[in-house]
């Protein structure tokens, strides 16, 4: 537990000294405009948003997670169960300001859920009245992607998706989070 | 003495290739293109194989006496120099005189298995001193300096800072390619000189 | 009351429509207009012709707000208008409840079919209601309470329209369709008329 709020202590931190800050509204509707343009472009076919909302998280994340580390100055996970910690309380934290919960961990601990109580990229929204959007389309899918990207980059191959989503009438808004494997320093063979 | 002089930096791609070369001041020889390639690619194997022959030391081995314990703490964890590790009897200079390679091995107690053997940490002559830094990501930051500069860890984060700021964050710059950001170079330069 | 509320667009274009009755000294919030059988589309009319004192009273002051400022006296109406710093127009009709004298509430049962469901309430409903409020504050359209009043609904519904229009499938121009944003409204309505 302690290592919990320690963790928290840190993200706080970094939130409050090294973080640039920017309008939430020009994030929120940057994002929104983005998610409805897709919705758009790919005439509603809803399944292809949220390939593409994930392609554009993972790009974003394999490159955000050295901005992590720099700034973030924090070591290795031990385990899963700390990565998950630090993704919540200082990743969360340091780019959107807010802290998921971390929860229904299976008994292997290598899944969890995330649980987001505030999701700015949401504010605002109301999902077409199509009759299909509420259904199909994951409107913050980038987070998965992102996170998938940033944690490849450090040697964790994972899957992230949404679960449930308050804009579609849920009472929550989940993502879970599965560890695949850790991926290997892999050593270029002719090296050796 | 001028001691905070920084001659050049190099940053290696995890897969070991060149992907940024520099020269801050002069005072090294400057070696042909295809050169500091070849120092890359070599740097990135001999960096993996003195993290490879880590040995793997039971925990206790950190809590002996002092003059063991400081020197076999840094022949596993912090692999000062390939002559520290290939000749572990002979304590080197580098070994003794500087304190900040040795602060890690005090954090952890090697052999955590979780942390992983972190390599070749640094490699130092009578005229400049190599510090490498790899990022948890796999890239490395090669840094030459004077061998007396003090604070290379502060630098080094700085240029990891920047690094991440201008050049990941460039949305231009195409991931593991070779580093052509002008405001990357901008920055960096200016940083630097306003430490001197 | 009886309150007929519409939001057009700067190009007056009707982007959002709601008829509501008073909430206040007992009222159920169902509207009950004294034509019941012409409401709907009279209460249009008359809010769209008061659009040109709307364009002139937008420049006498810097106000939003722009109070009571128009009545049709045959059908008893007032108009209040609110205008966004973009251009669209709130404005809110409303309209006392019937006088006992002039009930016509009488002969109006068969033509219910017309009309939307709150508007066959009115018909059945009738004058007895419409009594009970008629001797409250808001009874006075041009009361200065009434005016605070409306003053508060429509800086509410501004809120919450421009968190409707915020939302990023919301196409500027077109009708609000959101459900939420008619609750909001709804509620608004509920807690100042």
């Amino acid at each position: 537990m302690s290592s919990t709020t320690k963790t928290a202590r840190i993200g706080e931190e970094l939130w409050k000294t090294r973080v640039d800050k920017v309008n939430a509204e020009l994030v929120t509707l940057t994002y929104g405009t983005i998610v409805a343009q897709l919705c758009q472009d790919y005439d509603g076919d809803y399944t292809e948003v949220n390939k593409q909302l994930d392609k554009m998280g993972y790009n974003i994340g394999l490159r955000l997670i050295e901005d992590f580390l720099a700034r973030s100055n924090v070591g290795r996970c031990a385990n899963f169960r700390e990565t998950a910690d630090m993704v919540a309380k200082v990743g969360f934290k340091m780019f959107l300001n807010i802290s998921p919960t971390v929860t229904n961990w299976t008994s292997d601990n290598n899944q969890f859920s995330l649980i987001f109580e505030e999701n700015p990229l949401a504010d605002f929204v109301e999902l077409p009245d199509d009759g299909r959007s509420q259904d199909e389309l994951w409107f913050s899918n980038i987070l998965c992607g992102v996170l998938r990207g940033a944690l490849e980059m450090v040697q964790m191959q994972i899957d992230a998706h949404f679960v449930s989503d308050i804009l579609r009438g849920d009472d929550t808004t989940e993502m879970r989070v599965s560890l695949v494997r850790y991926i290997e320093d892999e050593m270029p063979p002719d090296e050796e | 003495m001028y001691v905070s002089t920084v001659y050049s930096l190099i940053i290696i791609n995890k897969a070991g290739g060149l992907v940024y070369q520099r020269e801050f001041h002069s005072g090294l020889h400057k070696l042909s293109t295809n050169d500091y390639l070849v120092l890359a690619g070599t740097f990135h194997g001999v960096h993996a194989i003195t993290r490879s022959i880590t040995p793997r030391l039971p925990l206790a081995s950190t809590a002996t006496n002092p003059t063991t314990a400081s020197h076999s703490a840094t022949a596993s964890l912090s692999v000062t120099s390939p002559s520290s590790t290939t000749t572990p009897t002979t304590p080197t200079p580098t070994a003794s005189n500087n304190p900040t390679a040795n602060t890690p091995s005090s954090t952890y107690s090697f052999p955590n298995p979780s942390v992983p053997a972190s390599g070749l940490e640094f490699l130092e002559t009578d005229k400049f001193r190599l510090t490498c830094f790899q990022t948890q990501t796999g890239t490395k930051f090669l840094l030459f300096t004077d061998p007396f500069m003090a604070n290379i860890d502060v630098v080094m984060k700085k240029i990891y800072e920047l690094y991440a700021d201008f050049v990941m964050k460039n949305p231009f710059y195409q991931l593991e390619m070779p580093v052509r950001c002008e405001s990357f170079d901008r920055h960096l330069g200016s940083w630097l000189r306003g430490r001197i | 009351m009886s309150y007929y509320f519409t939001i057009l667009s700067p190009t007056d274009a009707p982007l959002f429509n709601i008829a509501f009755g008073t909430s206040k000294s007992g009222g159920d919030g169902i509207a009950r207009f004294r034509f019941p059988d012409t409401a709907q589309y009279m209460n249009q009319f008359i809010i769209h012709s008061s659009l040109d004192i709307v364009e002139e009273a937008q420049w006498m002051n810097g106000n939003l707000y722009l109070k009571h400022i128009d009545t049709y006296p045959p059908a008893q109406a007032y108009i209040s208008a609110f205008l966004t710093p973009s251009g669209a127009r709130f404005l809110l009709l409303h309209q006392p409840p019937q006088l006992p004298s002039t009930s016509s509430s009488g002969g109006n049962t068969g033509s219910s079919s017309l009309l939307g469901s709150s508007f066959s309430a009115s018909a059945l409903g009738g004058g007895s209601s419409g009594r009970a409020s008629s001797s409250s504050i808001a009874a006075n359209p041009t009361a200065p309470q009434t005016e605070e009043a409306v003053r508060q609904f429509m800086n509410e519904v501004y809120e919450n329209y421009v968190k409707t229009v915020m939302s990023p499938f919301y196409r500027v121009g077109l009708e609000i369709k959101s459900p939420v944003f008619r609750a909001r409204v709804t509620a608004a309505g509920k807690k100042w008329l």
